[in-house]
Protein backbone atom coordinates (compact mmCIF):
# COMPACT_ATOMS: atom_id res chain seq x y z
CA UNK A 1 0.00 0.00 0.00
CA UNK A 2 1.28 3.54 -0.54
CA UNK A 3 0.92 4.57 2.98
CA UNK A 4 3.10 1.74 3.59
CA UNK A 5 6.51 2.10 2.33
CA UNK A 6 8.69 1.36 5.10
CA UNK A 7 11.68 3.10 3.53
CA UNK A 8 9.54 6.39 4.20
CA UNK A 9 9.23 5.74 7.76
CA UNK A 10 12.47 4.86 9.21
CA UNK A 11 13.90 6.34 11.95
CA UNK A 12 16.75 8.45 11.34
CA UNK A 13 20.30 7.42 12.38
CA UNK A 14 21.18 8.81 15.45
CA UNK A 15 22.04 12.09 14.94
CA UNK A 16 20.74 12.40 11.25
CA UNK A 17 17.60 14.56 11.97
CA UNK A 18 14.38 13.38 11.31
CA UNK A 19 14.61 14.44 7.66
CA UNK A 20 14.41 11.64 4.85
CA UNK A 21 17.35 11.31 2.67
CA UNK A 22 15.24 9.65 -0.83
CA UNK A 23 13.33 11.55 -3.09
CA UNK A 24 12.27 15.09 -2.64
CA UNK A 25 11.98 16.03 1.27
CA UNK A 26 9.13 17.06 2.68
CA UNK A 27 9.53 20.03 4.09
CA UNK A 28 10.18 20.71 0.32
CA UNK A 29 7.31 19.39 -0.57
CA UNK A 30 5.56 21.21 1.84
CA UNK A 31 6.47 24.24 0.55
CA UNK A 32 5.12 23.22 -2.78
CA UNK A 33 1.53 22.06 -1.44
CA UNK A 34 1.49 25.39 0.34
CA UNK A 35 1.71 27.03 -2.97
CA UNK A 36 -1.45 24.90 -4.40
CA UNK A 37 0.73 21.82 -5.60
CA UNK A 38 -1.73 18.85 -5.63
CA UNK A 39 0.99 16.48 -7.05
CA UNK A 40 3.05 17.36 -3.92
CA UNK A 41 -0.33 17.08 -1.71
CA UNK A 42 0.04 13.80 -3.05
CA UNK A 43 3.32 12.27 -2.42
CA UNK A 44 2.97 13.82 1.30
CA UNK A 45 0.13 11.97 1.18
CA UNK A 46 1.59 8.61 0.26
CA UNK A 47 4.55 9.16 2.81
CA UNK A 48 2.30 10.30 5.68
CA UNK A 49 -0.77 8.90 5.77
CA UNK A 50 -0.33 5.67 7.19
CA UNK A 51 1.49 7.03 9.73
CA UNK A 52 -0.81 9.18 10.69
CA UNK A 53 -3.85 7.08 10.43
CA UNK A 54 -1.89 4.48 12.19
CA UNK A 55 -1.17 6.70 15.07
CA UNK A 56 -5.55 7.79 15.01
CA UNK A 57 -6.41 4.28 14.94
CA UNK A 58 -3.94 3.88 18.01
CA UNK A 59 -5.36 6.47 19.52
CA UNK A 60 -9.39 5.92 19.13
CA UNK A 61 -9.51 2.01 17.82
CA UNK A 62 -12.40 2.40 15.76
CA UNK A 63 -11.80 2.46 12.31
CA UNK A 64 -14.70 4.27 11.01
CA UNK A 65 -13.82 6.90 12.84
CA UNK A 66 -10.12 6.79 12.44
CA UNK A 67 -10.40 7.11 8.91
CA UNK A 68 -13.14 9.90 9.46
CA UNK A 69 -10.38 11.48 11.57
CA UNK A 70 -7.48 10.93 9.55
CA UNK A 71 -9.47 12.76 6.23
CA UNK A 72 -9.97 15.85 8.30
CA UNK A 73 -6.26 15.82 9.41
CA UNK A 74 -4.86 15.07 5.68
CA UNK A 75 -7.42 17.74 4.64
CA UNK A 76 -5.72 20.47 7.47
CA UNK A 77 -2.55 19.40 5.99
CA UNK A 78 -3.24 20.94 2.62
CA UNK A 79 -5.24 23.88 4.06
CA UNK A 80 -2.77 24.70 6.59
CA UNK A 81 0.65 24.17 4.64
CA UNK A 82 1.50 27.86 4.46
CA UNK A 83 1.67 27.49 8.10
CA UNK A 84 4.32 25.36 8.25
CA UNK A 85 7.59 26.19 9.44
CA UNK A 86 10.28 24.30 9.14
CA UNK A 87 12.24 26.08 11.88
CA UNK A 88 9.56 24.83 14.36
CA UNK A 89 10.43 21.21 13.41
CA UNK A 90 10.14 18.16 10.77
CA UNK A 91 7.09 18.11 8.41
CA UNK A 92 6.90 14.48 9.83
CA UNK A 93 6.72 15.89 12.97
CA UNK A 94 3.96 18.73 12.10
CA UNK A 95 1.83 16.44 10.49
CA UNK A 96 1.21 13.80 13.54
CA UNK A 97 0.72 16.46 15.71
CA UNK A 98 -1.71 17.48 13.97
CA UNK A 99 -2.77 13.98 13.71
CA UNK A 100 -2.17 13.07 17.02
CA UNK A 101 -4.28 16.90 18.32
CA UNK A 102 -7.44 15.79 16.37
CA UNK A 103 -7.16 12.25 17.46
CA UNK A 104 -7.06 13.68 21.27
CA UNK A 105 -9.67 16.43 20.07
CA UNK A 106 -12.48 13.59 19.80
CA UNK A 107 -11.58 11.53 22.24
CA UNK A 108 -12.13 14.31 24.95
CA UNK A 109 -14.94 15.98 23.22
CA UNK A 110 -17.52 16.66 26.05
CA UNK A 111 -19.35 13.54 24.86
CA UNK A 112 -17.29 11.24 25.08
CA UNK A 113 -15.89 12.54 28.18
CA UNK A 114 -19.26 11.79 29.84
CA UNK A 115 -19.68 8.42 28.24
CA UNK A 116 -16.09 7.14 28.74
CA UNK A 117 -15.91 4.91 31.53
CA UNK A 118 -12.38 4.23 32.94
CA UNK A 119 -12.61 0.55 33.42
CA UNK A 120 -12.64 -0.33 29.79
CA UNK A 121 -10.38 2.55 28.58
CA UNK A 122 -8.25 0.96 31.09
CA UNK A 123 -8.19 -2.23 29.65
CA UNK A 124 -7.05 -0.52 26.35
CA UNK A 125 -4.11 0.27 27.91
CA UNK A 126 -1.06 -0.24 25.05
CA UNK A 127 2.18 -2.41 26.76
CA UNK A 128 5.27 -1.52 25.07
CA UNK A 129 5.15 -5.36 24.19
CA UNK A 130 1.43 -4.47 22.16
CA UNK A 131 3.25 -2.04 20.43
CA UNK A 132 5.58 -3.80 18.74
CA UNK A 133 3.86 -7.20 18.17
CA UNK A 134 0.31 -5.88 16.63
CA UNK A 135 2.40 -5.11 13.55
CA UNK A 136 5.10 -6.46 11.82
CA UNK A 137 8.67 -6.55 13.20
CA UNK A 138 11.47 -4.07 11.56
CA UNK A 139 13.70 -2.04 12.72
CA UNK A 140 12.47 1.33 13.70
CA UNK A 141 9.76 -0.53 15.39
CA UNK A 142 12.59 -2.76 17.14
CA UNK A 143 14.19 0.07 17.89
CA UNK A 144 11.28 2.56 19.56
CA UNK A 145 9.70 -1.25 21.73
CA UNK A 146 13.84 -1.45 23.05
CA UNK A 147 13.89 2.22 24.12
CA UNK A 148 10.19 1.99 25.66
CA UNK A 149 11.75 -1.12 27.54
CA UNK A 150 14.77 0.64 28.92
CA UNK A 151 12.55 3.10 31.00
CA UNK A 152 10.96 2.62 34.34
CA UNK A 153 7.52 0.83 34.52
CA UNK A 154 6.19 4.42 35.30
CA UNK A 155 8.21 5.95 32.60
CA UNK A 156 6.77 3.72 30.16
CA UNK A 157 3.59 3.24 31.47
CA UNK A 158 2.76 6.94 31.93
CA UNK A 159 4.30 7.70 28.20
CA UNK A 160 2.04 5.50 26.66
CA UNK A 161 -1.25 5.79 27.91
CA UNK A 162 -0.55 9.46 27.53
CA UNK A 163 0.19 9.25 23.76
CA UNK A 164 -1.39 5.72 22.65
CA UNK A 165 -4.31 6.10 25.43
CA UNK A 166 -5.13 10.28 24.75
CA UNK A 167 -5.37 10.65 28.57
CA UNK A 168 -4.30 13.75 30.39
CA UNK A 169 -1.32 13.44 32.96
CA UNK A 170 -3.97 13.85 35.34
CA UNK A 171 -6.04 10.80 34.61
CA UNK A 172 -2.71 9.06 33.95
CA UNK A 173 -2.22 9.99 37.52
CA UNK A 174 -5.35 8.15 38.36
CA UNK A 175 -4.96 5.40 36.30
CA UNK A 176 -1.27 4.40 37.72
CA UNK A 177 -2.56 5.50 41.41
CA UNK A 178 0.86 7.66 41.46
CA UNK A 179 0.91 11.93 42.58
CA UNK A 180 0.54 14.29 40.12
CA UNK A 181 3.99 16.00 40.66
CA UNK A 182 5.19 12.48 40.05
CA UNK A 183 3.56 11.89 37.12
CA UNK A 184 4.96 14.92 35.36
CA UNK A 185 8.40 14.57 36.40
CA UNK A 186 8.24 10.62 34.75
CA UNK A 187 6.71 11.83 31.42
CA UNK A 188 9.25 14.25 30.99
CA UNK A 189 12.14 12.19 32.56
CA UNK A 190 11.17 9.06 30.28
CA UNK A 191 10.52 11.19 27.12
CA UNK A 192 14.47 12.98 27.64
CA UNK A 193 15.35 8.84 27.83
CA UNK A 194 13.94 7.71 24.53
CA UNK A 195 15.22 11.16 22.79
CA UNK A 196 19.01 9.90 24.10
CA UNK A 197 18.07 6.80 23.95
CA UNK A 198 16.85 6.90 19.80
CA UNK A 199 19.49 9.84 18.54
CA UNK A 200 16.57 12.08 17.91
CA UNK A 201 18.02 15.81 17.63
CA UNK A 202 17.16 18.49 15.62
CA UNK B 1 8.32 33.20 40.44
CA UNK B 2 11.29 30.59 40.26
CA UNK B 3 9.08 27.77 41.25
CA UNK B 4 6.62 28.72 39.24
CA UNK B 5 8.78 28.62 36.44
CA UNK B 6 10.08 25.33 37.12
CA UNK B 7 6.97 23.62 37.67
CA UNK B 8 5.79 24.97 34.19
CA UNK B 9 9.21 23.59 32.69
CA UNK B 10 8.53 20.14 34.19
CA UNK B 11 5.47 19.97 32.10
CA UNK B 12 7.21 20.21 28.64
CA UNK B 13 6.73 16.28 28.65
CA UNK B 14 3.33 15.96 28.94
CA UNK B 15 2.64 19.24 26.72
CA UNK B 16 4.65 17.26 24.06
CA UNK B 17 1.95 14.35 24.25
CA UNK B 18 -0.89 16.18 24.31
CA UNK B 19 -1.44 15.08 27.80
CA UNK B 20 -2.40 18.93 29.31
CA UNK B 21 -5.71 20.12 29.63
CA UNK B 22 -6.79 22.87 27.68
CA UNK B 23 -6.41 25.92 30.31
CA UNK B 24 -3.09 24.46 30.87
CA UNK B 25 -2.01 24.21 27.48
CA UNK B 26 -2.82 27.68 26.82
CA UNK B 27 -0.99 28.82 29.68
CA UNK B 28 2.23 26.41 28.82
CA UNK B 29 1.97 28.02 25.49
CA UNK B 30 1.67 31.37 26.61
CA UNK B 31 5.02 30.31 28.47
CA UNK B 32 6.83 28.78 25.90
CA UNK B 33 7.02 32.12 23.88
CA UNK B 34 9.14 33.52 26.33
CA UNK B 35 10.96 30.28 27.32
CA UNK B 36 13.65 29.44 24.60
CA UNK B 37 14.99 26.59 26.80
CA UNK B 38 11.53 24.99 26.99
CA UNK B 39 11.01 25.93 23.16
CA UNK B 40 13.98 23.78 22.04
CA UNK B 41 13.25 20.80 24.11
CA UNK B 42 9.50 20.43 23.28
CA UNK B 43 10.71 20.47 20.02
CA UNK B 44 12.78 18.14 20.88
CA UNK B 45 10.29 15.99 22.64
CA UNK B 46 7.98 16.33 19.81
CA UNK B 47 10.09 14.94 17.42
CA UNK B 48 10.54 12.05 20.22
CA UNK B 49 6.67 11.38 20.13
CA UNK B 50 6.59 11.61 15.98
CA UNK B 51 9.02 8.16 17.12
CA UNK B 52 6.27 6.88 19.06
CA UNK B 53 4.08 7.48 15.83
CA UNK B 54 6.07 6.10 13.21
CA UNK B 55 5.91 2.53 15.18
CA UNK B 56 2.31 2.20 15.10
CA UNK B 57 1.91 3.27 11.11
CA UNK B 58 -0.93 1.22 9.72
CA UNK B 59 -2.06 1.33 5.78
CA UNK B 60 -4.78 3.11 5.43
CA UNK B 61 -8.17 2.13 3.60
CA UNK B 62 -7.58 2.50 0.25
CA UNK B 63 -10.68 4.39 -0.54
CA UNK B 64 -9.01 7.16 1.70
CA UNK B 65 -6.94 8.44 -0.81
CA UNK B 66 -9.04 9.04 -3.58
CA UNK B 67 -11.94 10.97 -0.43
CA UNK B 68 -8.59 13.27 0.43
CA UNK B 69 -7.46 13.97 -2.88
CA UNK B 70 -11.42 14.83 -4.35
CA UNK B 71 -11.58 16.99 -0.92
CA UNK B 72 -8.09 18.80 -1.72
CA UNK B 73 -9.92 19.70 -5.20
CA UNK B 74 -13.01 21.58 -3.87
CA UNK B 75 -10.78 22.91 -1.12
CA UNK B 76 -9.08 26.51 -0.71
CA UNK B 77 -6.00 27.10 0.73
CA UNK B 78 -5.39 29.53 4.07
CA UNK B 79 -2.86 32.09 3.13
CA UNK B 80 0.63 32.63 5.29
CA UNK B 81 0.38 33.65 8.24
CA UNK B 82 1.68 37.66 8.14
CA UNK B 83 2.93 37.63 11.42
CA UNK B 84 5.74 35.29 12.87
CA UNK B 85 3.54 33.74 16.24
CA UNK B 86 2.68 30.17 16.45
CA UNK B 87 -0.60 29.11 15.06
CA UNK B 88 -2.30 28.75 18.49
CA UNK B 89 -2.65 32.33 19.76
CA UNK B 90 -1.67 33.46 23.03
CA UNK B 91 -3.95 35.18 25.29
CA UNK B 92 -5.32 37.94 23.64
CA UNK B 93 -4.54 41.57 24.90
CA UNK B 94 -7.66 43.56 26.13
CA UNK B 95 -8.22 46.79 26.03
CA UNK B 96 -5.91 47.97 23.05
CA UNK B 97 -7.40 45.69 20.92
CA UNK B 98 -11.09 46.69 22.19
CA UNK B 99 -11.72 49.88 20.46
CA UNK B 100 -10.61 48.44 16.90
CA UNK B 101 -13.25 44.87 17.81
CA UNK B 102 -16.07 47.26 18.60
CA UNK B 103 -15.61 49.02 15.74
CA UNK B 104 -15.34 46.19 13.71
CA UNK B 105 -18.75 44.89 15.45
CA UNK B 106 -20.64 47.90 15.28
CA UNK B 107 -19.46 47.59 11.42
CA UNK B 108 -21.17 44.31 11.44
CA UNK B 109 -24.68 45.28 13.53
CA UNK B 110 -24.12 47.86 10.74
CA UNK B 111 -24.17 45.38 7.88
CA UNK B 112 -27.27 43.48 9.76
CA UNK B 113 -29.42 46.60 9.88
CA UNK B 114 -28.51 47.80 6.33
CA UNK B 115 -29.68 43.78 5.34
CA UNK B 116 -33.04 44.84 7.14
CA UNK B 117 -33.83 48.03 5.99
CA UNK B 118 -36.08 46.64 3.37
CA UNK B 119 -38.16 44.10 5.30
CA UNK B 120 -41.18 44.60 7.14
CA UNK B 121 -41.55 47.11 10.34
CA UNK B 122 -41.98 44.46 12.59
CA UNK B 123 -38.75 42.43 11.96
CA UNK B 124 -37.45 46.37 11.82
CA UNK B 125 -38.56 46.92 15.56
CA UNK B 126 -36.62 43.63 16.08
CA UNK B 127 -33.17 44.48 15.11
CA UNK B 128 -33.69 48.21 16.70
CA UNK B 129 -33.94 45.56 20.23
CA UNK B 130 -31.37 43.74 19.02
CA UNK B 131 -29.06 46.60 18.54
CA UNK B 132 -30.16 48.21 21.70
CA UNK B 133 -28.87 45.17 23.44
CA UNK B 134 -25.79 44.71 21.59
CA UNK B 135 -25.05 48.49 22.77
CA UNK B 136 -25.88 47.69 26.23
CA UNK B 137 -22.95 45.15 26.12
CA UNK B 138 -20.55 47.22 24.44
CA UNK B 139 -21.18 50.11 26.92
CA UNK B 140 -21.48 48.09 30.50
CA UNK B 141 -18.81 49.23 32.20
CA UNK B 142 -16.57 45.89 32.51
CA UNK B 143 -17.01 44.84 28.58
CA UNK B 144 -13.87 43.14 27.26
CA UNK B 145 -13.13 41.48 24.28
CA UNK B 146 -11.65 37.97 23.09
CA UNK B 147 -10.51 37.03 19.85
CA UNK B 148 -9.41 33.44 18.66
CA UNK B 149 -8.83 31.41 16.13
CA UNK B 150 -10.60 28.33 15.90
CA UNK B 151 -9.30 24.78 15.54
CA UNK B 152 -10.73 24.53 11.70
CA UNK B 153 -9.44 28.03 10.69
CA UNK B 154 -11.25 31.45 11.44
CA UNK B 155 -11.73 33.51 14.00
CA UNK B 156 -14.58 33.91 16.91
CA UNK B 157 -14.80 37.40 18.54
CA UNK B 158 -16.10 37.53 22.08
CA UNK B 159 -17.12 41.34 23.18
CA UNK B 160 -18.88 40.19 27.21
CA UNK B 161 -19.58 41.87 29.99
CA UNK B 162 -19.35 39.56 33.83
CA UNK B 163 -21.60 42.55 35.04
CA UNK B 164 -24.67 42.27 32.83
CA UNK B 165 -24.07 38.82 32.25
CA UNK B 166 -23.79 39.04 28.46
CA UNK B 167 -22.09 38.23 25.31
CA UNK B 168 -22.00 38.88 21.83
CA UNK B 169 -19.71 36.38 19.24
CA UNK B 170 -19.59 37.17 15.74
CA UNK B 171 -17.22 34.87 13.71
CA UNK B 172 -15.39 35.46 10.32
CA UNK B 173 -14.02 32.52 7.52
CA UNK B 174 -15.51 29.95 9.50
CA UNK B 175 -15.01 26.89 6.90
CA UNK B 176 -18.85 26.86 5.93
CA UNK B 177 -21.09 24.22 6.91
CA UNK B 178 -23.20 21.78 4.89
CA UNK B 179 -26.85 22.70 5.30
CA UNK B 180 -27.49 19.57 7.54
CA UNK B 181 -24.92 21.14 9.86
CA UNK B 182 -25.00 24.20 12.09
CA UNK B 183 -22.48 25.99 14.46
CA UNK B 184 -23.43 25.92 17.40
CA UNK B 185 -22.86 28.37 20.88
CA UNK B 186 -22.35 27.12 24.16
CA UNK B 187 -21.71 28.80 27.75
CA UNK B 188 -19.48 25.88 29.12
CA UNK B 189 -18.14 25.59 32.66
CA UNK B 190 -17.43 22.56 34.53
CA UNK B 191 -20.48 19.62 34.54
CA UNK B 192 -23.13 22.73 33.44
CA UNK B 193 -23.02 22.98 29.89
CA UNK B 194 -24.98 25.80 28.42
CA UNK B 195 -26.46 26.22 25.07
CA UNK B 196 -26.12 30.26 24.15
CA UNK B 197 -27.79 29.99 20.53
CA UNK B 198 -27.02 28.58 16.76
CA UNK B 199 -24.54 31.23 14.73
CA UNK B 200 -26.72 32.16 11.85
CA UNK B 201 -25.35 31.27 8.25
CA UNK B 202 -22.15 33.79 7.63
CA UNK B 203 -22.89 36.25 5.33
CA UNK B 204 -19.48 36.97 3.02
CA UNK B 205 -17.45 35.06 5.94
CA UNK B 206 -18.82 36.38 8.75
CA UNK B 207 -21.20 35.73 11.14
CA UNK B 208 -23.80 38.73 11.98
CA UNK B 209 -23.51 39.03 16.33
CA UNK B 210 -25.21 36.64 18.59
CA UNK B 211 -26.29 37.84 21.51
CA UNK B 212 -26.38 35.59 24.32
CA UNK B 213 -27.38 36.01 28.55
CA UNK B 214 -26.93 33.75 31.52
CA UNK B 215 -23.02 34.85 31.56
CA UNK B 216 -21.59 33.19 35.05
CA UNK B 217 -18.06 33.75 36.51
CA UNK B 218 -15.86 31.16 35.11
CA UNK B 219 -17.67 30.28 32.28
CA UNK B 220 -16.10 30.28 28.46
CA UNK B 221 -17.58 30.39 25.78
CA UNK B 222 -17.26 27.63 22.99
CA UNK B 223 -18.29 26.58 19.46
CA UNK B 224 -19.30 23.06 18.20
CA UNK B 225 -20.52 21.42 15.28
CA UNK B 226 -23.83 20.04 15.65
CA UNK B 227 -26.68 18.76 13.79
CA UNK B 228 -29.31 21.24 12.14
CA UNK B 229 -31.28 22.78 14.72
CA UNK B 230 -28.62 22.66 17.41
CA UNK B 231 -28.21 20.24 19.90
CA UNK B 232 -29.19 19.96 24.08
CA UNK B 233 -25.29 19.34 24.77
CA UNK B 234 -22.59 19.34 22.67
CA UNK B 235 -22.38 16.47 20.23
CA UNK B 236 -18.75 17.44 19.13
CA UNK B 237 -15.27 18.68 20.42
CA UNK B 238 -15.55 22.54 20.89
CA UNK B 239 -13.65 24.24 17.62
CA UNK B 240 -12.75 26.89 20.30
CA UNK B 241 -12.72 27.67 24.28
CA UNK B 242 -12.90 31.01 24.95
CA UNK B 243 -12.26 31.77 28.71
CA UNK B 244 -14.44 34.99 29.75
CA UNK B 245 -12.62 36.53 32.40
CA UNK B 246 -10.84 39.24 32.67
Amino acid sequence: MDGMNTRDMRVPEPGAGPREGDGPDLDSLLARVARGDQGAFEQVYDRLAGPAYGLIRKVLRDPAQSEEVAQEVLLEVWRNASRFDPARGSATTWVLLIAHRRAIDRVRSASAEAQRDQKSAAAAISSPDEVADAVEANLDRERVRRCLSSLTDIQRESITLAYYGGYTYRQVAGLLNVALGTIKTRIRDGLIRMRDCMGVGW
Amino acid sequence: MNLLRHDLHILTGAYALDALEHAEQERFEHHLQRCQPCSHEVRDLHETATQLALAVAEAPPPQLRERVLAAVARTRQLPPATDQRPVPKPRSVWLPRLAAAAAAVAAVVAIVLGVTQSATQSKLDRVQAREQAIAAVLNAPDVRIASHRTSVGGTATVVFSEVSHKMMVTTAGLPPLPASKVYQLWLIAPGNIRSAGLLPAPAGGRTAPVLAAGLAAGDRAGVTVEPAGGSRQPTTTPIIAIPLAG
